[in-house]
């Protein structure tokens, strides 16, 4: 009966961790989104497109990376502000993926975190005209 | 034959005989299980020369880079003239075959040490791991790495330039040591299933189990390190999906050396131990086929793409999941168990506790990381940020730091809360003092300070449990665990002060004018050119009152061939922390433009705008060109100074007949001038140099302090010395056992 009473309390602390942990991965979940849900979404989602050549800069007063995301299918834009230093490889980028969510007033996309893909360089996408 | 015209031949056979003595080695085992004792010695010769053709396998590719030969794909993708000798050999896991190259390279290595510890269960062991082993070769013959060009290219693409640290070459392959060793225990485990051999498995897993765990331990540390020194990622761990990919299987390794323990102590956990083998050695698969298949291409900092190989990977993973399911159901009632009868104040039910706190982890990890998959059925695709981790996890640290703190004083058979209530007192005292320091000190949320209590009074217990066993019979050899308990309470402490409490600034600094960040003084004095290996550096000096100043370097430098900016912080660690400077952005103050029409930039205190090129400025130039006289083009500026914009005209002479370029200096407003020093006809583009004017060299920098993050360092390495220390004991026991023949 003791033993039992043990399991119960377990299995009702694990349920509620359960519980707690899906609130948790459901409130830090960010679902790829278009450019025009992002500025709709009052959310934070994740958005991916090409940087507009030449578009980027960054602000000193700001403190701030400011760029343009094109999608590449339907070539609409998207200005993104990301206060961090330039990645890496950012202008040699193919795909730039911005997280983050967009801020009405100032009409850009708020950035908290980019992730820079730059296959064709080193994942053998070029290597076919070599063949 | 078109086929086999682009390989490269002596590589791919020597991949081809190790499938054929593969495949050999498997039937002289699965003969020997059958009962033809004299085919043992055909398979052991077997896997011999499997084990040599690997070896032969993955120097012909170390060769072939080395010698830089870019007819072959592999080596025209991750090497190149410029890169020096150890990065050719680090190149070798720097794509997906090479990395399985790598993979099975170990794997067969240790399948020497499996075959030797396997007793009397060798042929059961050896089949089921030597197929283990074929997986990735299968992968390998499929993906030959040995794939040749028609052509010979005359140079290699190169290594991509993140990779080039001194940390790719010993991080990757001891992270590949870790992931072959879960196949052991594995291999063990389901072979004792297999032949309904449900003792002494355990004993001989356990050294290969702990070594696993040390390997893989020692190799997530070197990443954190190399992600914290280098990469200037701000950190040591971003919640990051390949960074995931290694912790899950170390925390599965994490639960079945404390199951093994438990086994050998109490004969408990006979059943769940298969269950943390195969959970152990499935994560990594189930890894591996996250990172590399591609589905998380959208979701990772670092690159993947999909070599089609997702197909092998889940088969792969489908295999070993449906085998290991079959043999543990099928088994389940057989395997001989022990009721649990351990009052709860005990070390076994606390290990229990333990057991399932860490599996929560791990799973909650693993949903984290799996989410771009779990979502894909329900909405679009998403992931978790670092924030789910860093919610979730903090009420199981908080779990397992009361856990590890308590354990030490608890008996097997059971104890009274007096008794344990009464050892506590000392500890007690030292976790309230810290607990009190910190308050103090910073520390105002709540969870915080519980978890800074917990963390503390598990280091202090274990702390004394371990200078008690150093006074006991086996001395040092006997306090490992107690040791790398009191290594994870020092981490807890790290992690929850550098993370939970670092103070990050972003200054511009304009060279040779102090600013005063944060409470120092930084001084920006000068830009080091490239010399030699060293990269470009500036040099930043800190200041801090009543402190002898000092330099930081942090460097910001242009790959050669890739144009990318790079960029590596600077360290400067003192015992309570870590001051992290990083660089975002240098403007050297070079008085030059260029600008396309429309487009306006900034020098000093001035912003020019380049409106278009006048054609007319000396007469029609374009009727001049055609004439084959001297042509004169004025560049249409508008400048801003103080507020005030003047239109301004720079002229640009050509003479076409001596090629000879006047440029006359335009007068800037407030002093200086302004030459045309360039035209770009084809682009419309302007090339404008400017002299006379104030224009320092400007140094973006974040500056961070982390305070305390040599515990997380300090502590990851008492618990892999722990971890060492036990291994070493297990292995002597494994030696006693085989001498009273005990087996």
């Amino acid at each position: 009966m003791k033993k039992n009473r043990w399991y119960l309390l377990g299995g009702l602390l694990l349920a509620v961790f359960a519980g707690f942990s899906f609130t948790a991965f459901k409130s830090s979940m960010t679902p790829y989104v278009s450019f025009e849900r992002a500025r709709e979404a009052d959310r934070v989602v994740q958005v991916a497109g090409a940087l507009e050549k030449g578009s980027s800069s960054y602000v000193d007063t700001r403190e701030s990376l400011f760029f343009t995301l094109k999608d590449p299918k339907d070539s609409s834009t998207l200005r993104v502000r990301f206060k961090g230093l330039k990645p890496a490889n950012f202008e040699d980028a193919v795909s730039i993926v911005a997280i983050g969510r967009y801020d009405d007033k100032a009409k850009e996309f708020e950035a908290d975190k980019l992730l820079v893909k730059c296959p064709s360089k080193y994942q053998g996408a070029e290597v076919r005209k070599y063949s | 034959m078109d086929y086999l015209s682009h390989l490269y031949l002596p590589g791919a056979l020597a991949l081809w005989c190790a499938l054929i003595f593969s495949l050999s080695t498997m039937w002289g085992y699965a003969l020997a299980l059958s009962g033809d004792a004299g085919s043992l010695t055909f398979a052991r010769r077997a896997y011999s020369f499997f084990a040599l053709s690997i070896v032969l396998t993955a120097m012909m590719l170390s060769l072939l880079l080395m010698m830089r030969d870019f007819r072959v794909e592999y080596v025209y993708q991750y090497s190149g003239l410029e890169l020096p000798v150890y990065y050719q050999f680090a190149a070798f896991w720097a794509g997906q075959k090479g990395s399985f190259m790598i993979w099975l390279f170990w794997g067969t290595l240790l399948g020497l040490l499996v075959r030797k510890a396997a007793g009397k269960s060798e042929p059961a062991v050896m089949v089921i791991y030597t197929l283990t082993l074929m997986g990735l070769l299968l992968i390998l013959v499929r993906e030959n790495p040995f794939v040749m060009f028609g052509k010979t290219p005359v140079d290699g693409q190169g290594l991509n330039p993140l990779l080039q640290d001194n940390w790719m070459v010993i991080h990757p392959p001891i992270m590949f040591i870790g992931y072959a060793a879960t196949a052991i225990p594995f291999a063990f485990a389901m072979a004792a299933l297999w032949r309904r051999d449900y003792d002494g498995w355990a004993a001989r897993a356990f050294p290969f189990a702990l070594g696993g765990f040390l390997v893989l331990g020692t190799a997530i540390l070197m990443g954190g390190y190399w992600a914290y020194k280098t990469l200037g990622w701000g950190g040591y761990w971003g919640w990051d999906p390949v960074e995931n990919a290694s912790l899950i299987p170390w925390i599965f390794g994490t639960v079945l050396i404390h199951g093994l323990h438990m086994e050998r102590a109490q004969s408990r956990y006979r059943r769940a131990n298969y269950v943390f083998t195969f959970l152990a050695y499935i994560s990594v698969l189930y890894g591996t086929f996250l990172t590399r298949s591609g589905v998380l291409a959208d979701f990772s900092v670092h690159s993947f793409v999909d070599l089609g190989i997702s197909g092998w990977l889940t088969l792969l993973l489908g295999g070993f999941l449906l085998l290991g399911l079959y043999l543990i159901v099928t088994r389940w009632k057989e395997i001989p168990t022990k009721p649990n009868e351990d009052p709860f104040l005990s070390r076994g039910t606390f290990m229990v506790l333990a057991t399932i706190t860490l599996l929560t982890l791990a799973l909650v990890i693993t949903a984290g990381t799996s989410a771009p998959l779990l979502t894909r059925f329900m909405t679009s695709p998403s992931q978790v940020g670092p924030s789910f981790y860093n919610r979730v996890n903090l009420p199981i640290a908080l779990l397992v730091a009361f856990l590890l703190a308590l354990v030490p004083y608890l008996a097997w058979r059971g104890n009274a809360w007096r008794e344990v209530a009464h050892k506590l007192v000392w500890p007690g005292f030292f976790s309230i003092i810290v607990t009190i320091v910190a308050a103090v000190w910073r520390v105002e949320d709540v969870f915080h300070l519980v978890f800074i209590l917990l963390a503390s009074l598990a280091l202090a217990t274990n702390l004394q449990k371990t200078v008690g066993k150093l006074r006991g019979p086996s001395g040092l050899r006997g306090a490992g665990g107690y040791l790398a308990h009191v290594g994870v309470g020092v981490i807890l402490l790290g992690v929850i002060a550098s993370a939970g409490y670092d103070q990050s600034t972003k200054v511009t600094l304009v060279q040779g004018v102090p600013r005063e960040v944060d409470g120092m003084t930084l001084t920006f004095k000068r830009f080091i050119p490239r010399q030699g290996r060293e990269k470009e550096r500036m040099e930043v000096e800190v200041a801090r009152a009543g402190q002898q100043p000092f330099n930081v370097y942090p460097k910001l430098f242009i790959n050669d061939r890739t144009r990318q900016v790079m960029v590596n912080p600077d360290i400067k660690s003192s015992p309570f922390q870590d001051l992290y400077v990083s660089p975002i952005d240098f403007d050297p103050g070079q008085p030059r433009l260029q600008l396309a029409k429309g487009q306006s930039g900034k020098i000093g205190d001035m912003e020019v705008r380049f409106e278009g090129f006048d054609l007319q400025a000396e007469g029609n130039a374009m009727a001049a060109m055609a004439a084959g006289k001297e042509v004169t083009i004025g560049a249409v500026l508008a400048v801003t100074r103080s507020g005030r914009t003047v239109p301004l005209k720079p002229l640009y002479r050509l003479n076409p007949a001596s090629g000879s370029v006047e440029t006359p200096p335009a007068p800037l407003p407030g002093g200086g001038e302004v030459v045309v020093s360039g035209i770009n006809a084809t682009s419309g583009a302007v090339q404008l140099d400017l002299s006379g004017i104030p224009n320092p060299a400007k140094l973006s920098l974040d500056v961070t302090r982390k305070p305390l993050i040599q515990l997380v360092w300090g502590g990851l390495y008492i618990v892999l010395f722990g971890g060492v220390l036990a291994t070493v004991q297990r292995l002597r026991e494994v030696r006693i056992r085989e001498k009273i023949g005990q087996v």
